[in-house]
């Protein structure tokens, strides 16, 4: 459709004139907002930065229940709630997955760095129980990582 | 004082007996778990009601219990911590509960016997207490689907009629899935008993949705693909009318109308793509706001944000018109419907053709059989194989499927156990032999014990192992996950500069073009593609080895097995049968006895040695049909041989030692008996009445393939070394009939691993001369598993040889369950497949991505004027998926080249 859309230069600028009419002089009058959508390309550019990479994260501490197991409810929807969580090592953990949907993207959850995966019916619990005993930063995710959450071994 | 064990006779103190019983007035002291094991086999509880476990008050007068008691018994077996340190333990918590009148506890069946008082204390109760000290009860667990159950108050009656069927240990009727699940025990009732308490109450049975979590998963997959058509067709409903009006200029009807007119159009089409983004693209707002929340971002985010741009720039744009340049406020409402409408389609047709490449598993799990035939009591009866517990003894006749995996009571068979072993001769099994599930009975019909069941069976543990590896991770998939982490922010940022660049120095309308280009930007990119890529081709690839019976552990043992260049085989097993067998028979020149006449007298005298050379020279005169002869006076000299009496004859068996001692001329025997050892072969003589008669010989044979394998493993460019404890010159002799040239013969088992290790540094430096920053140089070893184990550790991958039940063999990256060496050629071949199927798909998602991406934001309208639909870009992004999982798909067709 928008090929098809000719427009003329002079209805263009009359337009600009008549909506935007900021000065008369036509040369000054595309720069401003050029300007303005320069800058505001720049400002979402640094805010799109900050929110995905830079910002820290909110991090759930895991309390050691009175079993000795670190226990954690996980809802799967869009994403994992909690999504990072920190752990002790050498302690073991046990993570209980509910999802509470049907899109067959999160339908498994995946630990790699440890050798876990759990298919994860809708609705169902789902529990996963192993003890990590090496410090650092572990992923886990769906089968094809649109879903991503992290595991803090500390 | 002391007291006397009833069952042993042993002498013991009451105090530091090991456990005391009341019977009949009396008390006994015993010192041992055996002793009292055995005292209450013998002295069973005196039910209440004779066998029955009804509870009513006919208690013989002679067992001294209250016959006004209604006492029940019943049997739970128990499993958790250790029986042996907690019984007591747990005997003092049951009987604490009220209405327990007894308790014991049989260690050696892992059996709890309670007697109770029914009226003051139920079964769940009871299975509760146990429960409450860490201990499980065993027993089975079912689901019974039940049809148009709709009334909430019938729940109670169908729980409480199943409770109190004898056997069930707890029921609960879930309306909602229309399902009761029974928690029972298999040797007090059956499903059809249980069907039966539902049918009282006027329901019909029917069997529950299955519970293997493939045909969930198949279910789930269904039931989503039906949501996501349904969307699917309503947006393409919608998209029809929308596009009219969207290209109006084109459509006879609306070309003439008004720009106003062709507004209130708008207007509309603006209400009716709403439920299409809310209802049908819903899960990629919710989506997109949860991963928000999350500080995260993905493929529903860019759907999102583009479909969601799209709409309301059209519709600021026909609600004030006036803000907006002539000619530009035409609204986008086609790209929000159509986009929606591709990408959904997209999922559902990617979910269908995930759901093709699970079909391994599925024919793994479609060996097992359903039912088994099982004996208790004396009666036979057809249960399902979940019902099966360790311990019953299961009937098997020809033609039939063995239900699990155990040890023959009675009978025996020729089993096909090629499924498994890939040994196309049936074994033959008597008495005492191991068979497993899922193979097939031939020709007899027996009896066995089932010794594992359920998940612990062998086909059940190749199936787990499969789908763990086919959920594993491969290396290769780490730099696709490290993309994928920036992509889509990267993909906002490079849609917000599009805008901004088209805004600034692009064509009129700037508005329009900035705004098309940076929807188009987001639309087209798809994250999912390179998100697939990985796992889809590992998950075809490693069931596809499955199929052809090699058990890959890993993601990474696939793709490191894609580069072995040197593959390490042990000889004894591997290469060769692990088993002598007779290959010679030699008669001398001056002997008259014929050689079938020598091999029958030999046999005669071996069939009573231990030897296991003498078990090949007796299954050599068995397989010639040949009638042994009665043996007098066997004599083994260790270090020697054999002398002993047939037929009247004196016989010696033995070495060079044994013939020089017993100075025995041999003559060119000798000579002979040098040519079958270069041959690799071990010569024994042979001595009648004193005069050399012959020789046998018989040596480890070579597998019928193997010679085969390894040509193909040449033929592959791969290295092949043969590695043996035994002597070199046996050594080369199998080594030249296989056609390997590097032999590292005379070599520990503990200095195995070193002699890989010393392959790896040697080619690594070799390597590391040639290409400075070359591909690795993989050594492979292949072994048996168990005395091969640091050696197969060693190795860049180990492949272990498995006979079938021993699937989880630690050390190994890749098990090869038919015993062949041509599943040494199978894996790599699979393993290359997958991996070229995974770069085909990595490399295709990724170009896509660099390619379509600079298009969209309109890289090639200065030269040529061309600009991208949203459209066309949502078509693109949709099937980019669906083409990866495609592709991964065409791994199916992989065919060995050596069968």
């Amino acid at each position: 459709m928008f090929f098809a859309a000719k427009q003329s230069l002079v209805a263009w600028e009359i337009a600009s004139h008549s909506t935007l009419a900021m000065t008369n002089d036509k040369e000054h009058n595309m720069p401003n907002l050029q300007i303005f959508a320069i800058l505001s390309g720049i400002v979402l550019t640094i805010l799109i930065a900050w929110y995905f990479w830079f910002a820290p994260k909110a991090q759930t501490r895991v309390a050691v229940s009175e079993s000795g197991a670190q226990e954690v409810a996980i809802t799967v929807k869009g994403g994992y709630t909690p999504d990072v969580i920190v752990v002790q090592k050498g302690r073991p953990v046990r993570l209980t997955f509910t999802r509470q949907e049907s899109s067959a993207c999160s339908e498994k959850v995946l630990f790699p760095d440890f050798n876990q995966n759990a298919l994860l019916p809708e609705g169902e619990q789902v529990t996963l129980e192993f003890t990590p005993d090496k410090a650092g930063e572990y992923g886990f995710q769906c089968q094809m990582g649109m879903l991503r959450g992290k595991l803090i071994v500390e | 004082m002391t007291q006397r064990d009833p069952v042993c006779g042993m002498e013991i103190e009451p105090q530091s007996a090991f456990a005391k019983r009341e019977h009949m007035g009396q008390t006994f002291y015993f010192c041992s778990q055996s002793c009292v094991d055995q005292f209450d086999a013998l002295t069973p509880f005196p039910s209440p009601s004779g066998r029955g476990e009804g509870g009513e008050g006919m208690t013989s007068a002679t067992t001294g219990f209250n016959p006004q008691m209604t006492l029940t018994r019943i049997e739970l077996p128990v499993s958790g911590p250790p029986l042996k340190e907690h019984s007591t333990h747990l005997e003092e918590t049951l009987r604490a509960v009220d209405g327990v009148d007894e308790v014991k506890v049989n260690l050696t069946a892992g059996r709890l016997e309670v007697q109770y008082d029914a009226g003051k204390v139920d079964v769940a109760r009871l299975v509760g207490a146990v429960k409450s000290i860490g201990f499980q009860v065993g027993g089975a667990n079912v689901k019974i689907g039940i049809e148009n159950l709709r009334c909430a108050s019938c729940v109670k009656f169908i729980e409480d009629e199943l409770k109190s069927t004898q056997g069930v240990l707890n029921a609960t009727v879930n309306i909602a899935t229309q399902e009761a699940t029974v928690d029972y025990l298999p040797q007090k009732t059956t499903l059809s008993q249980l069907n039966a308490a539902i049918e009282t109450w006027g329901y019909k049975p029917r069997p529950a949705t299955s519970d293997a979590p493939v045909d969930k998963q198949e279910e789930a997959h269904a039931r989503e693909y039906r949501r996501l058509m349904n969307k699917f067709w309503f947006a393409t409903a919608v998209s029809l009318p929308v596009l009219a009006t969207a290209y109006y200029q084109f459509v006879p009807f609306l070309r003439g109308l008004s720009m106003d007119t062709l507004r209130v159009l708008w207007g509309l089409t603006a209400l009716l793509t709403l439920p299409v983004m809310f209802w049908s693209g819903s899960d990629f707002f919710t989506g997109t706001w949860a991963a928000f929340k999350h500080r995260s971002a993905n493929m529903n985010t860019l759907i999102a944000l583009g479909t969601g741009a799209a709409w309301l720039y059209s519709t600021f744009a026909i609600l004030f018109p006036s803000f907006f340049p002539e000619g530009t406020s035409e609204p986008f409402y086609d790209v929000v419907a159509v986009v929606i409408a591709l990408v959904v389609l997209g999922q559902a047709l990617e979910l269908r053709a995930k759901g093709q490449s699970s079909s391994a598993i599925k024919k793994l799990l479609g060996l097992q059989a359903k039912t088994a035939r099982v004996i208790r009591d004396g009666e036979e009866m057809d249960l399902p194989v979940e019902e099966v517990l360790v311990g019953d003894v299961i009937q098997v006749r020809p033609g039939e499927k063995i239900p699990v995996d155990g040890v023959i009571v009675e009978g025996s068979s020729a089993v096909d156990e090629s499924m498994l072993t890939g040994e196309s001769l049936p074994a033959s099994k008597k008495q005492g032999d191991e068979v497993i599930g899922a193979t097939i009975n031939k020709t007899g019909a027996f009896k066995f014990r089932a010794t594992k069941v359920g998940k612990d069976t062998a086909l059940a543990q190749i199936v787990k192992m499969v789908q763990d590896a086919q959920n594993s991770k491969a290396p290769i998939a780490r730099l696709a996950d490290t993309i994928s982490g920036y992509f889509v922010p990267i993909v906002m940022i490079l849609a917000v500069w599009t805008f901004v660049i088209w805004f600034v120095v692009g064509p009129q309308p700037q508005l329009v073009y900035a705004l098309v280009t940076s929807v188009t930007v987001l639309i087209i990119a798809c994250p999912c593609a390179l998100g697939l890529a990985t796992p889809m081709s590992l998950m075809v690839g490693i069931g596809k080895g499955a199929e052809h019976g090699i058990l890959i552990r890993s993601g990474e043992a696939l793709q490191t097995a894609r580069a072995i260049r040197t593959v390490v085989l042990d000889k004894t097993g591997t290469i060769t049968k692990g088993k002598p067998e007779l290959t010679d028979v030699v008669v001398s020149d001056q002997s008259s006895v014929i050689s079938e006449e020598l091999l029958r007298l030999a046999a005669s005298v071996e069939k009573v040695s231990e030897h296991p050379l003498a078990q090949a020279i007796l299954e050599g005169a068995q397989a010639r049909k040949l009638e042994l002869a009665e043996v007098k006076d066997f004599e083994a000299i260790p270090g020697h041989g054999v002398s002993a009496m047939v037929e009247g004859r004196s016989v010696l068996i033995g070495n060079l030692k044994l013939m020089n001692r017993e100075r025995i001329t041999l003559g060119p025997l000798e000579e002979r008996s040098k040519l079958l050892a270069d041959d690799g072969k071990t010569p024994m003589f042979i001595a009648l009445d004193g005069k050399a008669a012959g020789i046998v010989a018989v040596a480890d044979t070579v597998k019928e393939d193997s010679a085969e394998a390894i040509k193909t493993l040449h033929s592959l460019g791969i290295e092949v070394v043969m590695i043996t404890g035994d002597n070199r010159r046996t050594a080369e002799a199998i080594a030249k009939k296989v056609g390997i040239s590097k032999v590292l013969a005379e070599v520990l088992p503990e200095d195995k691993s070193n002699e890989v290790k010393k392959l790896q540094t040697e080619h690594a430096a070799r390597n590391i001369a040639k290409h400075p920053r070359g591909t690795q140089h993989v050594v492979a070893m292949v072994g048996d598993g168990i005395n091969d184990a640091p050696a197969l550790a060693q190795a860049d991958v180990g492949l272990a040889i498995g006979t079938g039940t021993d699937v989880a063999i630690e050390a190994s990256d890749i098990t090869l369950i038919k015993g062949s060496l041509k599943g040494v050629v199978t894996a790599i071949e699979v393993s290359r497949a997958t991996m070229t199927n995974i770069y085909q798909n990595l490399v295709g998602a990724f170009f896509y991505n660099v390619l379509g991406i600079p298009i969209a934001m309109g890289m090639l309208f200065p030269f040529l004027g061309l600009l991208l639909s949203p459209l066309i870009a949502g078509a693109a992004m949709a099937f980019s998926s669906v083409t990866v999982v495609g592709n991964a798909n065409r791994l199916r067709g992989f065919k060995p080249t050596i069968q």
